[in-house]
């Protein structure tokens, strides 16, 4: 069997000494996207900052890789590990071209190489890359700059994404369009992807697995069609069924 | 003479002053950049920090700036007299706008675009050099103009501690009471501030990301080195010459400043160079200590009493033996008496001496309350204010008022106020038709003018000593009274009309 590309271990998290997470475990299996789903500080978020270092955790143990995150050097594990959030963050003082080639750059690519790969991918992310490339951010729609934020997190190949409600800011036709484009992405790439939403509808369609939190602990974690099916009243109100 | 005919006359001059003014602000502003931005850096990520510093470079820019001027003379390295105290009080102004923009502008950087960079795996150092400084750039740029448009204007009074710059015209102006000249510092000081500041909302438009190129910053700031070059070396062909001549702030000073160094070029031969205009007593005699000037013009009273916290004295020979002693243990050398005593006069208009029969200061305490107004030095001097109201009960109508030097003989004129102490020996008496009221009861001790000469520069230069001294004697009250009337009366160069007074007393070579 795969090593998983990201195990959770009996972990236990606290932000600003309020406890935020407790006694979590998980696996997130290579390839696989998993949904993290949950009411507003369930602790989604909490739990992804876990996986690039962004946070340590109190108790228990997040192998990245089977390595434990106190064992990598922060640096290295962020720039080997996509990350995108609402509204994506992009650099507001960078074109849409020098924001996808920042993390390429710090590793040291050659520069006609990275001119290839941000190219290669605003093709990848469905943006013209004659017309996108220097473009500047707030000359972007909502679903560009996601586009964009989507590109610039897998510009440097990384094995593992992280998403953090990547969708949430965006109209439903737009957030339409991206859901398929993500699926067409992912269906290439095959990449393990932790995505944090609150949309259950989302999960189902994107995810292979969902983890639901609730308070703090996962309360159940299944493939979509199987989280339907259960009979627990916080999952059934989350699927908005109760 | 009107502003254009000045200008044309004193071009070179000018440029010098021009030149001066730039390098204070320009350098003092760099030294504040390279303070303000690490410590804004280092304040914006620590807010605990940030209240302390920000505290601190407030308290720093309330200090008034002729305040921090005398708090730094007397310390060592950084104080003295000229540029290098100017450029340290202009840096300590300057930091303030620089360190708050830069706050400012990084708490502005929205946590979003920080938290991307960090997960993106950005170390600390890269966050800050590729994320955050580009997008607080522009609000560093607004600080940076702010710090150099009160720079400009705060230099100019660099000129009271022998810094130069254009606020020399503007307290030569003050003291001859004359604004043209007060104008040929102001409009330029003016204009560099505008031009400054047009020239740093260029490069603010650089600092714009969409418009930046590497080509331009390159450039702007080869453009930048080049101006700051040519101007300091525009100080620097001025060159060190071999005596520095100081004098304090009001005409007579700038007189006898310049009576001194033609002296010494004719008598001696030597290169002088002149920093007229230190802002008070204080500031002259420790510009003396400091080795900022070698010799100005003192008055025995006023060492006296102002210097060495000794009682008044009327006993003019007494007076000089005390203060030269007291002098020689400083290292500084009172050299013979000019020849004319330089007291306070209380002064009236002539206009009211007439209608109200006044001859002398006793006779204004029969009269009504009199509205007066003094300098700051006459107020606070023992032998000043404090006791010429019991010497002669005057009655006031209101506590006196503190004026500029400068200003009172045109107060009394213009009838703000009704008496004052004005010098004995100043040209504007005449010049604005004010009577001087006899000191019947002998208030006011002796004031004779002498040289003060660094020892040490005296023993380095025997013949500029000797060219002092044939000074000595020869110039008497009406002979001051009539150059100072030249100056600020009649409007003439205090240099022409110190060349003229030498020439015609004979003043010329050794054989």
């Amino acid at each position: 069997m795969l090593q998983p590309a990201v195990q959770f271990a009996d972990v236990s998290a606290s932000r600003g000494g309020r406890p935020v997470l407790r006694h979590v475990s998980l696996v997130v299996p290579a390839g696989a996207t998993v949904a993290l789903v949950g009411r507003s500080g369930s602790g989604k978020t909490t739990l992804l900052r876990l996986v690039n270092r962004l946070l340590d955790p109190d108790e228990g143990d997040v192998l990245v890789a089977g390595t434990s995150t106190r064992a990598w050097d922060a640096i290295e594990l962020r720039r080997r590990t996509g990350y995108v959030i609402q509204d994506a963050g992009l650099f507001p003082h960078l074109t849409v071209a020098d924001n996808i080639a920042t993390v390429p750059r710090l590793l040291g690519w050659a520069g006609d190489r990275v001119e290839a790969r941000v190219d290669e991918l605003l093709t990848l992310v469905g943006l013209e890359p004659a017309v996108f490339r220097g473009r500047w951010p707030d000359q972007l729609s909502g679903g560009q700059r996601q586009r964009a934020g989507l590109a610039r997190a897998l510009a440097a190949d990384p094995p593992l994404l992280l998403m953090d409600e990547p969708f949430g800011a965006l109209d439903p036709i737009t957030k339409n369009e991206l859901h398929a484009e993500f699926q067409r992405v992912q269906r290439r790439l095959q990449r393990a992807v932790i995505l944090v939403t609150h949309d259950m509808a989302e999960a189902c369609l994107l995810a292979d697995q969902i983890a639901v939190l609730d308070a703090g602990e996962v309360i159940a974690c299944d493939t979509p069609a199987n989280i339907r099916g259960l009979a627990d009243p916080r999952v059934r109100a989350l699927l908005g069924l109760a | 003479m009107n502003l254009i005919a000045f200008i044309a006359s004193h071009r070179a001059e000018m440029a010098t002053r021009l030149g001066e003014h730039v390098v204070l602000v320009a350098v003092s502003t760099l030294i504040a950049a390279a303070i303000g931005i690490p410590l804004g850096i280092v304040a914006a990520h620590r807010p605990a920090l940030s209240r302390p510093i920000v505290g601190l470079a407030n308290l720093a820019q309330t200090i008034p700036s002729l305040a921090l001027f005398g708090f730094l003379i007397p310390l060592p390295v950084i104080g003295g007299i000229g540029t290098r105290t100017a450029l340290v009080a202009l840096t300590v102004y300057a930091v303030l706008p620089i360190l708050r923009s830069t706050i400012t502008g990084l708490q502005g950087v929205p946590p979003a675009v920080v938290e991307c960079a960090v997960a993106m795996g950005l170390t600390p150092r890269q966050v800050l050099s590729q994320v955050e400084w580009p997008l607080a750039l522009p609000s560093v740029v607004s600080g940076l103009r702010v710090a150099v448009v009160i720079g400009v204007g705060t230099a100019t009074i660099a000129s009271a501690i022998g810094a130069g710059g254009l606020g020399d015209y503007i307290f030569r102006g003050l003291a001859m009471v004359d604004a043209t000249v007060i104008l040929a510092g102001a409009l330029p000081a003016a204009l560099l501030a505008l031009a400054a500041d047009a020239a740093l909302g260029a490069a603010g438009q650089l600092a714009d990301p969409r418009r930046r190129s590497r080509r331009h910053v390159v450039v702007l700031a080869v453009v930048a080195v080049l101006a700051i070059a040519t101007a300091w070396s525009g100080r620097a062909a001025a060159g060190r010459a071999d005596l520095v001549v100081g004098s304090k702030n009001f005409t007579e000073q700038v007189v006898l400043g310049e009576l001194l160094a033609q002296a010494i070029e004719r008598g001696a031969g030597l290169t002088v160079e002149r920093r007229l205009n230190l802002g008070g007593t204080s500031i002259a005699h420790e510009a003396l200590l400091s080795d900022g000037i070698d010799v100005y013009v003192e008055y025995t009273g006023t060492a006296l009493t102002a210097i060495f916290k000794q009682p008044p004295s009327a006993d003019s020979e007494g007076v000089f033996t005390t203060v030269q002693e007291r002098y020689a243990g400083l290292g500084l050398s009172l050299l013979p008496k000019l020849g004319f005593n330089n007291t306070f006069a209380i002064l009236v208009r002539g206009d009211d001496a007439r209608r109200l029969g006044l001859t002398k200061v006793s006779d204004l305490a029969a009269s009504r309350a009199w509205r007066a107004g003094f300098g700051y030095e006459f107020l606070e001097r023992p032998d000043g204010f404090k006791g010429l109201g019991a010497a002669y009960g005057l009655s006031l109508a209101a506590a006196p008022r503190v004026m500029d030097l400068n200003l009172i003989y045109r107060a009394v004129a213009a009838g703000e106020i009704d008496v004052t102490a004005g010098d004995a020996t100043s040209g504007l008496i005449e010049a604005l038709g004010l009577t001087v009221l006899e000191d019947d009861r002998h208030y006011f001790p002796v004031y004779d003018a002498a040289p003060v000469f660094r020892t040490a520069a005296m023993l380095q230069h025997p013949a500029a000593a000797e060219a002092v001294r044939r000074l000595a004697g020869r110039v008497s009250a009406t002979d001051m009274r009539r150059m100072n009337f030249a100056v600020d009366g009649e409007k003439r160069d205090p240099a022409g009309v110190a060349r003229a007074f030498l020439d015609r007393i004979g003043y010329a070579q050794p054989r």
